[in-house]
């Protein structure tokens, strides 16, 4: 499989997405991409396309699921909502997010 | 996201790529659309959304390749780690697979004669829509239903393919028959070729075109019979003549006359009764001239094709009233039939019975037996695939810690029934595979098995991908079976205990134990059932004929016809007798030979002549077999004689009543006792009778069956034959027999021809065929599940003496001697084994009281059958349990506990 980026990179737009599906309900990806936008006040300013690829593999690890839906402008379009799988993956990686950035927190502060 | 759908994109990405494009246009028109709300210009905005979005080109193929790739990758993944898994314990994966391979291996065998047998249309266009015609078998009143009689006469095909019309069109079909055949061609060999005769249209009523020239007609069908032609299969073309097109127009020598070939049937075409290709097809009027006009010469069988819309019921209403006159008119001429024989068979019925596979004898006797086999096989695949479950579910025990570092690094369960799924499918496929070649190979053996060798059966093996899918489908169902539980349970673990578990308690055996019963239970069925078949078989072999088979041979001899084609002379002429009795003497002079003997054909080989035995009395409702056989006979094939004194050379022309010997069955059920030299009886021939005198009484001895009681039987002296049955008792090897018979044959002149040598204990083997079937694989079999059981018993014992090696430890510490130790796992054994024998033994009982009818001198609830199933059992069950219990004794009480 393709993919230049690095691993971290792609942990961390995985847990944007599974956040914003959480707190937000099924979404199609432009959604997603202005959510998280919106969520960080412009701060994490991906390139936009390159949700996708993410999007789609997450899809095939089954932590979030698509079809296509009529959306509020008639027009068809690819919607996502997280799975149970996703949900459990949402926790353990927050969680070591949590402890992760805590731990580096405590390193900042007592360097 | 599931198989299906990933299937789905493999197979169609265009589908993919299109939902792609739609996706990422939605989100560049939303985009352009929010930047025009903010004031952006049209072409601006759609320009900004794009360069926002970044080079949609490449993300296209980043996201097909996730598609695609990702969930195949996880496959191959799971694939490769199967793989590394299976190296790292070859002989825990060679187990698995060769019990797998043998069990899917012998059912697959099994399956695939069934297929060729019974299961598989005839090769030709549509095949649902024909039929044969049968009638109810009433040779013998008061015995159960048996098969059906398809056997017909000319006239009778005649009449009533004349009568059918238009509901339906019929042929006739002639068995298939070994004859010599000889092309006029240089140097042409003499072959043994299967002929058969057939009506006319028979070939054209199949749907089979010609391949080369042309084939039969009606033409063929008028009388008296024009040229005689011939039509050969493309097989045969091709196998004999390297398909040469030239062929048409050459003679065929078959039998002493020729045959013009005009053609060559279509390309797979073999004929209608399965594991009898036919080579050569001729019309039947080319049959001679009796069997066209005889009613009572049945040598056909008949099928027809509805005609479009008719139904089974319209034809035999067309047909049940010529039927009806043929049974008349062969009742008539049996004027002394008991009346409620008669009035049975003039009420007989014309059966009409769809036959998309064609006609067979072979299935009428043997499609019980196969059944029953493969019900055996599927009892061996149960069981490998219970062996294997429970070798999976203790691995996975073994692998827990594995499965919870995995669980607790994020791996989903349904990530990890996969992975040990696709380990079982893995196998299983691997195993499949073997045992498809395995059963390549043993197929045609167990086809030989079935087969005389006068007359070998060929099923088609080979071509079938019905037998191969049976087999994936079979590796599949084990796969499922044996796979589900361990896959479930293993991904069921959960990290924190079973990483604890390292020291912890022993968890339980539950499944493992069910597993293991179940084989057990499975095994012991299998063991009682072919330690009953096998008794049966020895039972048989134990019977006393009533003779000694061993070391005769039987020699069968024609008298062929001299040039000149009017010396045709029927059985019984004297000119006949002269050459049979001097090959006789010829032969009974050789060194080596102790003894030789005539008959008109040989005993145990399926042909009989019975007639209604009238005593001065009056008639009586019986047929016995009447058996011609030359002085001496009795004392070459050691039967003893009685009373009175043997047949003399003389009375085959003495004047009646003449003189006959009977056995002690015939004077018994008779005259009351073996005292019976002197009495009379006659039996009808068309309008006379014939007067006897029994001159000897012999010993009993069965004629055609060891499993029927010693049938009454007259024996007759012998007349001239145009073919005979010589029998040679001696040390010497058949071969050698065979070509001194051969020289002296030369020797008496006239044109005497050995045609088919054999010997009485393989025509007494022939007629055990389904018994040394049922016991042969049964037998295998049973000793096969037992090897497998033995293997579970034995796997489950180590793995929980493995398991309590610390609790074995405290106790030899707190003092339990050995003896107790081996008792502690010799409980297990007992506990493991008992449920699953009560078990086994109410299914088998169950079994063996359907089996009934197929065994011989065994009773369902058999005392021997069920004792030495025990004992095999608990020696098995002791075997297994001896190395797990000498562990468990030996174990250091001090080197278990520091372990700890």
């Amino acid at each position: 499989m393709p993919s230049n980026r690095s691993k971290s990179a792609q942990n961390a737009i995985d847990l944007l997405v599974l956040t914003v599906l959480d707190r937000r309900g099924p979404l199609h990806g432009y959604g997603i991409a202005t959510a998280i936008q919106e969520l960080s006040r412009e701060a994490l300013r991906v390139e936009e396309g390159s949700l996708y690829p993410a999007l789609h593999r997450m899809e095939e690890l089954g932590w979030i699921a698509a079809e296509w839906k009529a959306s509020e402008t008639k027009r068809r379009a690819r919607f996502y909502r997280l799975t149970k799988a996703g949900k459990k993956q949402l926790v353990s990686e927050s969680e070591r997010w949590a402890s992760f950035s805590t731990g580096v927190a405590r390193v900042l502060r007592h360097a | 996201m599931s198989w299906f759908s990933r299937l789905r994109n493999a197979l169609n990405p265009r589908q993919l790529d299109k939902d792609l494009a739609e996706e990422l246009q939605d989100h560049l028109e939303r985009r352009a659309a929010e930047l025009a709300r903010e004031g952006q210009g049209h072409e601006e905005s759609k320009r900004n959304a794009r360069a926002q979005f970044g080079n949609t080109t490449r993300l296209l193929e980043q996201s097909r390749d996730v598609r695609l790739w990702t969930a195949l990758e996880s496959t191959l993944q799971d694939v490769r780690y199967a793989w590394r898994g299976m190296r790292k314990s070859p002989s825990f994966t060679l187990t698995i697979v060769l019990s797998l391979a043998l069990a899917i291996g012998a059912n697959t065998a099994i399956y695939s004669i069934i297929d060729a047998a019974i299961l598989r249309p005839l090769s030709v266009p549509d095949p649902g829509t024909l039929f044969r015609l049968s009638y109810p078998d009433i040779t013998d009143p008061g015995a159960t239903a048996g098969p059906d009689r398809d056997w017909f006469s000319y006239p009778e095909y005649v009449q009533f393919a004349s009568v059918a019309k238009p509901s339906a069109r019929l042929g006739l079909f002639g068995a298939s028959g070994r004859v010599k055949a000889r092309v006029f061609r240089p140097n042409a060999p003499i072959e043994r070729i299967n002929g058969a005769f057939i009506s006319g249209e028979a070939l054209d009523l199949l749907g089979i075109r010609a391949a080369l020239g042309r084939l039969f007609s009606a033409q063929e069908d008028r009388l008296p019979p024009g040229p005689a032609y011939a039509v050969l299969s493309h097989e045969y073309w091709q196998r004999r003549f390297g398909g040469d097109r030239t062929i048409l127009g050459s003679k065929i020598f078959v039998n002493g006359k020729a045959y013009e070939i005009v053609g060559v049937a279509g390309a797979g075409f073999w004929g209608v009764e399965p594991g009898k290709p036919v080579d050569m097809w001729v019309p039947g009027t080319q049959y001679a001239a009796e069997a066209l006009t005889e009613i009572d010469w049945h040598w056909a069988h008949i099928l027809g094709r509805f005609a479009p819309g008719a139904s089974a019921r319209e034809v035999q209403s067309r047909i049940q009233p010529s039927f009806h006159n043929f049974v008349v008119q062969v009742s008539k001429r049996f004027p002394t039939l008991p009346p409620t024989i008669r009035q049975q068979f003039l009420s007989s019925a014309i059966q009409v019975t769809l036959a998309p596979t064609g006609v067979s004898d072979f299935r009428k006797t043997f499609s019980r037996p196969l059944w029953i086999v493969f019900g055996v096989g599927a009892g061996i695949l149960l069981i490998a695939c219970a062996n294997v479950a429970s070798l999976l579910l203790a691995r996975s025990t073994a692998r827990s810690s594995e499965m919870a570092m995995r669980v607790s690094l994020g791996a989903g369960r349904a990530r990890l029934v996969r992975q040990l799924f696709t380990e079982c499918l893995f196998l299983s496929l691997i195993a499949g595979a073997l045992g498809w070649l395995l059963a390549r190979v043993t197929g045609p053996l167990l086809v030989r098995m079935l087969s005389r060798e006068s007359d070998p059966l060929q099923f088609d093996l080979s071509t079938d991908t019905r037998v191969l899918l049976f087999s994936i489908g079979a590796a599949a169902a084990a796969a499922l079976l044996f796979g589900i539980s361990p896959a479930l349970r293993g991904s069921r673990m959960e990290p924190m205990h079973s990483m604890r578990a390292a020291s912890g308690q022993a968890s339980k055996l539950g499944l493992g134990k069910l597993f293991v019963g179940f084989q057990v239970a499975c095994a012991f069925n299998l063991v009682a059932i072919g330690a009953a078949f096998l008794f049966s078989l020895g039972n048989l072999l134990r019977v006393d004929p009533g003779f000694n088979p061993r070391n005769v041979a039987v020699l069968n001899v024609t008298v062929n016809s001299p040039d000149e084609a009017d010396w045709i002379i029927s059985d019984g002429d004297k000119r006949l007798l002269e050459p049979m009795a001097q090959l006789e003497e010829r032969v009974k002079r050789h060194a080596g030979v102790q003894a030789a003997a005539l008959a008109w054909w040989p005993i145990f080989g399926g042909t009989a002549w019975s007639e209604q035995v009238i005593l001065p009395s009056g008639p009586t409702e019986h047929e016995e077999i009447f058996y011609r056989v030359s002085p001496g006979y009795f004392a070459a094939l050691g039967t003893r004689l009685l009373a009175g004194r043997d047949l003399a050379a003389a009375d085959h022309v003495a004047p009646e009543p003449s003189p006959v010997v009977v056995n002690e069955a015939f004077a018994r059920k008779y005259f009351g006792g073996v005292n019976a030299v002197g009495r009379e009886f006659s039996y009808p021939d068309h309008d006379l009778k014939r007067r006897q005198v029994i001159v000897g009484v012999v010993g009993n001895a069965h004629y055609a069956s060891l499993r029927k009681a010693a049938e009454p039987i007259a024996y007759f002296p012998v007349q001239g034959a145009n073919s005979f049955t010589l029998y040679v008792r001696s040390g010497l090897p058949l071969g050698q027999v065979m070509r001194m018979v051969e020289r002296e044959s030369r020797a008496v002149g006239t044109n005497l021809e050995v045609h088919e040598v054999t010997t009485l204990d393989t025509l007494i083997g022939n007629t055990l065929l389904t018994e040394k079937l049922l016991a042969g694989i049964g037998g295998a079999f049973a000793f096969f599940g037992l090897l497998l059981a033995g293997i579970g018993l034995f796997g489950l014992l180590s793995y929980s003496v493995g398991r309590r090696v610390k609790e074995i430890g405290i106790r030899a510490a707190l003092g339990a001697r050995r003896g107790q130790i081996v008792a502690l796992v010799l409980k297990d054994v007992g506990g493991l084994m008992g449920g699953g024998i009560v078990a086994g033994l109410g299914a088998a009982l169950a079994i063996l009281l359907v089996l009934r009818s197929l065994l011989f001198g065994i009773r369902a609830v058999d005392p021997w059958v069920t004792s030495s199933a025990l004992t095999i059992f608990f020696i098995t069950g002791m075997l297994a349990a001896s190395l797990p219990a000498h562990r468990a004794a030996s174990v250091d009480p001090l080197r278990s506990l520091r372990d700890e």
